[in-house]
């Protein structure tokens, strides 16, 4: 029979028929008895070929446990003989599959945190203990019943735990109280930005006095600093490529053929790291760092901070800022600043009074490895990578120099804007030693009315934070399964994670 | 003769699944859930095989292996780590220390039973150079 005339007789589509055929949909009930009196056959023998399936299935459990040597005959035994074991061990296994899933997922994410190598040397026990007990149920069909009773209680309450050890492990990640200790000196300095609001009212305060004392200069601002730099700290300011010769703190280097924004900004942060020098060590010295390193870096970020201020004053920045409804283009123009310069001083609109509108911001590079990153209550940045596939932040990459924006909403409905650029850092003439970045701001879309990227955002874009979390069934560009968190209230997010 | 194996495992789940194969593959089994216990255990047992897991309360897996070949009665007995970390510095050590194998958990009951079996016949094989009596399950 065709199957066209199949599917006319059971008043299916062939499209669905032909899911059936191939197994991708179950067949059962009324459609499975009208299926077999339309073939002329019995029941049982549609049925003999879900056995089939599922001895198929099992068969693919013990290759998957590396049980190869018990398929066949056995599998097509045990799905014959007892066919509720069979679809239970088949559940296990992709519990088991799932619970793997789950502890690399989270292994990915661990630190050295000793409450977290507890945690998952936990998850680690539970899944073993699972395991062994669903191998010994497929491999070993003879059980006596008590036996096998007692290995499916054994998985079930390895499962319970494992399910509660997952659930801690999130819940440290990601809880409102769990401030998971920083891991490298990198990630400490940028919770303590964080921490700080990234705004910096001691270093905002000092900047005017030094802007003040600079000579008008039109668009010659990096000779101005450079020659600041020289008359009052003794720096001499060098363009050339390569190291800094001899001469230690006495010589800068400015690479030749840089861009006038990164001269600028090279400039302003040295002169920051000796004139804000005050304001810097007092917001750093009160901070608790664990490392030499955590709080050089501190004050290297806080001297960065500093040639902000000085490059693109607050007051002048914020008011360019709103009447150009943020447009990041033309803030980019006016203060002669690089698109990740602009993005990062938005960042910093914080000041109590005169605030701007509360952006998140995040740099990746092509593979997703992130490298800058700032969180706000309730728009967090993803901390390792891997955020959702759909944000602009990744196709800003394939979008030249051109700045991407678009309107997000998530699964559970909050809507944000997100405006992206890719960024090359790096000699241009050279591509072997050109890196290339995307930058990202994000913000709440409530207030997309005050921004000019948003009015080019195009339709809304039903997206996710990342996949584990995330739960749309029906996304082309899932690269994770999520994890069913269904039973867990969705997380409250805190600007640390 | 069956051989015998002392299983130093602190999780019941685990140790209850690991005492049903050893005994289905027709092994003798000592089990021991505390490590302050495995040392005299071993002395009193003298087991052909020790499996020792590397997280255990009381006393750590690296300890009970670092005294175990101390002493003369375990200086030659064949053990085999099971590990939680797999990370290498943690397997550097106990090879440093005398590990004869690893088993990474989660494992699967296969790959230890065959290493459990690889490690026998070679202490048999060394067993009957020397004039012992052999020993397998």
């Amino acid at each position: 029979m065709a199957q066209r005339d199949l599917a006319d007789r059971l008043g299916i589509s062939t499209a669905y028929l032909s899911l059936i055929e191939n197994d991708k949909r179950l067949v059962a009930g009324s459609l499975l008895r009208q299926t077999a009196d339309a073939l002329g056959v019995d029941l049982e023998f549609l049925s003999a070929s879900r056995d089939a399936r599922l001895a198929d299935d099992l068969a693919e459990l013990t290759s998957a446990l590396g049980l190869g040597e018990l398929s066949g005959t056995p599998s097509t035994e045990l799905a014959s003989r007892h066919p509720q074991w069979a679809r239970t061990l088949i559940s296990l296994n992709r519990n088991l599959q799932e619970a793997r899933d789950t502890a690399l997922a989270l292994s990915d994410r661990l630190n050295r945190d000793p409450a977290l190598v507890t945690l998952s040397h936990q998850t680690l026990t539970e899944i073993t203990a699972i395991r062994s007990a669903a191998e010994i149920l497929a491999q070993y069909p003879t059980l006596e019943a008590d036996e096998r009773k007692r290995f499916v209680d054994i998985v079930a309450t390895s499962s319970d735990r494992l399910t509660a050890s997952a659930r801690a492990m999130l819940d440290m990640l990601e809880g409102p109280d769990a401030l998971v200790p920083a891991s490298t000196p990198a990630r400490e300095v940028e919770d303590f930005i964080i921490d700080h609001g990234n705004f910096f009212a001691a270093i905002e305060d000092a900047a005017p006095a030094i802007i003040g004392q600079l000579p008008e200069h039109g668009l010659g601002l990096s000779a101005v600093l450079a020659a600041r730099l020289e008359d009052r700290h003794g720096v001499a300011v060098r363009r050339g490529n390569g190291a800094s010769p001899a001469g230690g703190d006495r010589i800068m280097t400015i690479p030749t053929g840089a861009p006038e924004p990164t001269v600028r900004f090279t400039l302003a942060r040295e002169l920051a790291a000796r004139e804000l020098a005050d304001a810097i060590e007092e917001i750093a010295g009160q901070a608790a760092f664990t490392s030499r390193e955590a709080s050089h870096r501190a004050r290297r970020a806080l001297a960065r901070y500093g040639a902000g201020t000085l490059l693109m004053p607050y007051d002048r920045f914020h008011e360019a800022a709103e009447t150009s409804r943020y447009d990041l283009a033309h803030l980019q123009g006016s203060f002669n600043a690089s698109f990740e310069q602009v993005a990062h001083r938005l960042v910093t609109l914080r000041r109590p009074g005169a605030e701007g509108i509360p952006f998140a911001f995040v740099r990746s590079d092509p593979a997703g490895n992130i490298s800058k990153r700032f969180s706000l209550p309730g728009l967090r940045m993803p901390q390792f990578g891997g955020a959702c596939p759909l944000w602009a932040l990744y196709a800003a990459f394939a979008s030249g120099d051109r700045i991407v924006s678009q309107c997000v909403a998530m699964p559970d409905g909050q809507r944000f804007v997100f405006i992206a650029r890719q960024v090359r850092k790096g000699a241009p003439s050279s591509a072997a030693t050109e890196a290339r970045y995307a930058v990202m701001l994000a913000c709440d879309a409530h207030y997309a009315g005050r921004l000019i990227h948003a009015d080019a955002a195009g339709p809304i874009t039903q997206a996710g934070w990342e996949c584990r979390s995330c739960p749309r069934p029906d996304c082309a560009q899932r690269a994770h399964p999520a994890l069913n968190l269904s039973a867990r209230p969705r997380a409250v997010i805190h600007n640390t994670p | 003769m069956t051989a015998r194996i002392l299983v130093a495992e602190d999780e019941p789940f685990i140790m209850e699944s690991l005492s049903f194969l050893l005994r289905r593959e027709g092994y003798e089994l000592t089990a021991v859930p505390n490590g302050t216990r495995v040392l005299d255990r071993v002395q009193a047992e003298l087991p052909d095989l020790v499996i020792l897991d590397a997280m255990l309360p009381g006393k750590d897996g690296f300890a009970i292996l670092e005294d175990l070949r101390r002493a003369d009665f375990g200086q030659t007995l064949p053990v085999l780590v099971l590990t939680a970390k797999g990370q290498e510095a943690d397997r550097n050590r106990m090879m440093a220390l005398g590990a004869d194998a690893f088993v990474t958990k989660p494992f699967s009951n296969q790959q230890l039973l065959a290493e459990i079996a690889r490690l026998l016949s070679a202490r048999n094989a060394q067993g009957s150079a020397k004039g012992k009596p052999n020993h397998g399950p």
